[in-house]
């Protein structure tokens, strides 16, 4: 009974604990955690849009958003309410593929992601552009599940789960920094999961 | 410019007052922006661009479609938004 209530999560090789930031305990479910409610997404309609400082804006429908390249990535993901799972598989367009698409311009500093329901999520221009950052529509194989940001969500693991904008529609480039929707009431600008970089208050 | 005298205090008393009810989160920030907008209809409070800002976030974050419970994280987003509204009523 006691082991139980002292458990932190699953037995963790050493290599698997010193992947675990400070605060954290691991899981191996997905929690789900969002505000309002799910959408319902046709993709029929559904575009993927990319504005601001870019000399190439465009949209994108669901059917061109699958034509681009894509890329798998193995890594672990860490949210700010403390669960953390290792050893996740996304896969999806690496971002690069977007940065060279709509041909930022040298002004593009900030980046705010734009999702269904107004949500929004910003990261510094040199955070997005990471090699283990995606456009992730997969997750384990399989289409992300509703709850988990189908079709689209970002995905910065580099960061509190929160960047990774689910149901993602759009992303807007910006020569200043502008506050998402959680960064506005309070979660931390820059959100490192090793810095526990949860509030902006400390 | 804030709104000033007798009537603009006492909506800003009784906004602070429903922050402050006791009661699961997302049924104090409702009473909260029904009293707000409430005071914006009658000209007792002005609108400003922060919380514009806050109402727009709170109907998103107490949006609940058909068939559907609000998301875990509804709760927490509109307590920080109601502490926004009441740090930003002085300028309304």
């Amino acid at each position: 009974m006691l082991d139980r209530l002292m458990s932190r999560g699953p037995q963790l090789t050493p290599d698997q604990q010193r992947r675990v930031p400070p605060g954290q305990y691991v899981t191996e479910k997905w929690p789900v955690l969002h505000y309002g409610s799910i959408p319902r997404t046709d993709l029929a309609t559904w575009t993927f849009r990319v504005w601001g400082e870019v000399d190439a804006p465009f949209e994108l429908t669901w059917e061109q958003f699958k034509t681009l390249p894509r890329k798998q990535v193995h890594t672990d993901i860490h949210c700010v309410t403390r669960w953390t799972k290792l050893d996740t598989d996304f896969e999806g367009v690496p971002i690069q593929q977007v940065l060279e698409l709509a041909q930022l311009r040298p002004s593009a500093r900030f980046v705010v992601a734009h999702a269904e329901q107004g949500y929004t999520a910003n990261v510094p221009r040199e955070v997005l552009d990471d090699d283990d950052v995606l456009l992730a529509d997969t997750y384990g194989g399989e289409p992300l599940a509703p709850e988990h940001g189908y079709p689209l969500r970002l995905f910065v693991p580099k960061r509190y789960f929160w960047k990774s904008a689910k149901w993602l529609r759009g992303l807007e480039f910006l020569d200043h920094d502008q506050l998402g929707f959680w960064e506005r009431y309070g979660y931390h600008n820059d959100a490192d999961p090793w810095k526990e970089q949860r509030f902006s208050d400390g | 410019m804030s709104s000033g005298g007798p009537v603009a205090e006492a909506a800003r008393d009784e906004v602070r007052a429903l922050a402050q009810e006791k009661g699961h989160a997302v049924d104090v920030a409702a009473h909260v922006r029904d009293r707000l907008e409430a005071a914006f209809a009658e000209g007792s409070l002005s609108r400003t661009p922060q919380l514009e800002q806050a109402l727009a976030d709170l109907r998103l974050a107490l949006d609940q479609a058909a068939g559907q419970k609000l998301g875990g994280k509804s709760g927490e987003a509109a307590r920080f938004i109601v502490r926004a509204i009441v740090r930003g009523l002085d300028e309304a």
